[in-house]
């Protein structure tokens, strides 16, 4: 493990409380987050679970407030190194994205610029952070190039985008996130776009930065095969809100949520014979221009009752560490 | 590699964004573009005859031949003589001079007011963006030629005030045409992605925005010479641009005027050179836009301005 210059000593990397997002429209408010909280700390792998829409990327990118405001507007608090970062100056945000917080995104065919070589991006953040200039940045550049696997990184530096594959790209966009080794990496979608060998290769790959470098990992995905792969814990996202959150292996041993329950079991199990077709759960997302009162998962959850339409669950804590918004025990709705 | 060329110019679907070596590509699709290549050739040798126009030149601009005055072209005068007598071929030589300054000089003042405009109301936007853009379409609501002539009216006529009054005029396209880019530009992943690593709005302007919206910058530039050479020459035509006795193409067929019947090459000649040079810059440039921006149709062919 390299030693990372005096940082934080608490494990606490990132306090997320009750972070909302909306959105002005012209037909009305869109309330994609709605109250989450959470927290990640140093070297672990948080997983940040949801199908499209369930506001799990735009919480990601209110963290670094890389939402437009307006039309977006970013309450709450996100704690990072004692500081709030949604009401950080633009400079004090700026010294943090990329340094301390970097983000990786999903689509590694357009999060590269084509007209700008793979190493004069590669040294964009070294440049503005680390104050590194000409052949030290260029020398970091080539190392963090070895670093994520790219071969004869020293000739390989001066290709631009369209010469390497989705996988060498999606390598390269991880070489610019920890070019400053960062407390945390948000990886949003980061594997989504790529096939599924490279998925488990670039898989793999971060997992053993991640133990390098001792930075904390937030996924965001809609792949729960992937989850259990890399993730510590899992937070399920849905309407805005957190549906359950459970260490990865508690929570595929005891999926307490409906919500959790039908994503799991519209998975495909390999090795398993299965002669029925794959469930799904039925009807779609709730608008966030007008979210149901009560719970947001309700209108499509095969166990609803009269009370789950009225009535916001709180959340309840079976287990430490294991928490679930729903009024019911798994026992009273699975038998 | 040439396959790829070919493909290119047909494939208009294409994003304007990727390529493998894209100034190579591109000089590819334009050197089969015949026109495009005649409108090069002819540029070419025009620079060479504006650069050396003094060692071309039989006789110098003033030169008087009394005695020939009006002379019909002949070996001793190519191009024949002026009222004045003096050699038309001369002045059209030294002539080239001036409207290649003129249209450089007035487009890069274009360029350089026009693309940071275009920039910066299409990557900030909102406020910023409206006020900019309406300020170009108040100039962009005047005929181009009578806002050239209505500048020159103020600062006075003379060839630094022509090249001012055309810069100003083309000023409002190049902003429209970097803002329209930029804003599909800002759109982009790898934008977000900068601003995710930290970098300023003036970095990513210069270094992601700013290469992204080069190409159609490039081909209106090229066009838009083709159109500053014209207006120059209608300003000097109507006497609001270069002063005699200094020669201009313009200013020649102001003079060829009471002359068309008995000495129509004084009028012919520098008729030619206009049309030559202004037919090339735009071969030039359409052969440009076919390998670089396929998609764009310029702002001056919709409107139809023209000189």
């Amino acid at each position: 493990m390299t030693a990372p210059a005096p940082r934080p000593t608490a494990d606490r990397v990132l306090t997320v409380d009750d972070l909302r997002v909306s959105f002005g429209t012209r037909t009305g408010v869109a309330r994609v987050v709605n109250g989450i909280s959470y927290h990640v700390d140093r070297g672990e792998t948080l997983a940040i679970v949801g199908e499209s829409g369930s506001g799990k990327s735009v919480s990601a990118l209110s963290l670094l407030q890389l939402l437009p405001t307006p039309p977006a507007r970013v309450e709450g608090i996100a704690t990072f190194d004692g500081r709030d970062l949604l009401s950080l100056s633009e400079g004090g945000i700026r010294a943090i994205r990329g340094n301390r917080v970097a983000m990786i995104f999903q689509d590694p065919m357009t999060s590269l610029n084509p007209v700008r070589t793979i190493g004069r991006q590669l040294m964009e953040p070294i440049e503005l952070h680390l104050g590194l200039r000409g052949d030290a940045a260029r020398g970091r550049a080539i190392d963090l190039l070895q670093t994520v696997g790219i071969p004869s990184p020293e000739r390989r530096i001066d290709d631009y985008p369209h010469q390497f594959s989705g996988g060498m790209r999606q390598r390269v966009m991880i070489a610019i996130g920890i070019s400053c080794e960062p407390d945390l990496l948000i990886a949003d979608e980061a594997t989504t776009a790529l096939d599924v060998t490279t998925q488990a290769q670039i898989v793999e790959e971060m997992e053993s930065l991640q133990s390098r470098l001792g930075m904390a990992l937030v996924w965001i995905t809609h792949d729960l095969g992937v989850v259990a792969g890399i993730a510590d814990r899992v937070m399920v996202l849905y309407g805005g809100r957190i549906m359950e959150e459970a260490a990865v292996s508690e929570l595929y041993a005891q999926r307490r949520h409906p919500y959790t329950r039908g994503l799991l079991e519209s998975l495909p199990t390999p090795g398993v014979d299965r002669p029925h077709r794959l469930t799904a759960i039925p009807g779609l997302p709730p608008n966030p221009s007008r979210m149901p009162p009560g719970c947001p998962f309700e209108p499509r959850c095969p166990h609803a009752v009269e009370r789950c339409a009225t009535e916001r669950p709180q959340y309840r804590s079976p287990v430490p560490g294991h928490r679930v918004a729903c009024h019911f025990e798994p026992e009273e709705l699975y038998g | 590699m040439t396959d790829r060329a070919s493909q290119r110019t047909l494939d208009a679907g294409e994003p304007p964004v990727e390529h493998r070596s894209r100034l190579r590509t591109t000089f590819e699709t334009v050197r089969r573009n015949r026109l495009a290549v005649i409108g090069g050739v002819v540029l070419t040798a025009l620079a060479v005859v504006a650069l050396f126009a003094d060692a071309i030149a039989p006789y110098t601009i003033n030169e008087v031949d009394v005695a020939n005055r009006l002379a019909p072209p002949s070996t001793t005068y190519p191009f024949g003589t002026d009222e004045l007598g003096r050699d038309v071929f001369s002045r059209v030589i030294i002539a080239s001079r001036v409207s290649l300054r003129v249209g450089f000089i007035a487009v890069g003042l274009a360029l350089v007011i026009g693309v940071p405009i275009g920039l910066i109301a299409g990557y900030f936007g909102r406020t910023i963006d409206s006020i900019l853009m309406r300020a170009m379409d108040v100039l962009f609501s005047f005929p181009a030629i009578l806002l050239a002539i209505a500048i020159l009216a103020a600062l006075g006529s003379g060839i630094t005030n022509a090249m001012l009054a055309i810069g100003i005029v083309y000023t409002p396209i190049f902003a429209r045409i970097t803002r329209g880019s930029v804003l599909s530009v800002r759109e982009s992943v790898f934008v977000t992605a900068a601003r995710s690593l930290g970098a300023t709005d003036a970095r990513i302007i210069r270094t992601h925005i700013l290469p992204n919206v080069l190409a159609p910058i490039i081909v209106q530039a090229s066009l838009s010479l083709a159109f500053a050479i014209l207006a120059e020459a209608a300003l000097s035509f109507l006497g609001l641009g270069v002063q005699p006795p200094a020669p201009a193409w313009g200013r020649m067929l102001n003079e060829a005027q009471g002359f068309l019947a008995s000495a129509p090459w004084m009028a012919i000649f520098p008729g030619v050179a206009i049309l030559l040079t202004v037919m090339a810059f735009n071969f030039l440039g359409d052969g440009l836009r076919d390998a670089l921006d396929p998609q764009q149709r310029s702002v001056i062919e919709s409107r139809g301005i023209t000189a």
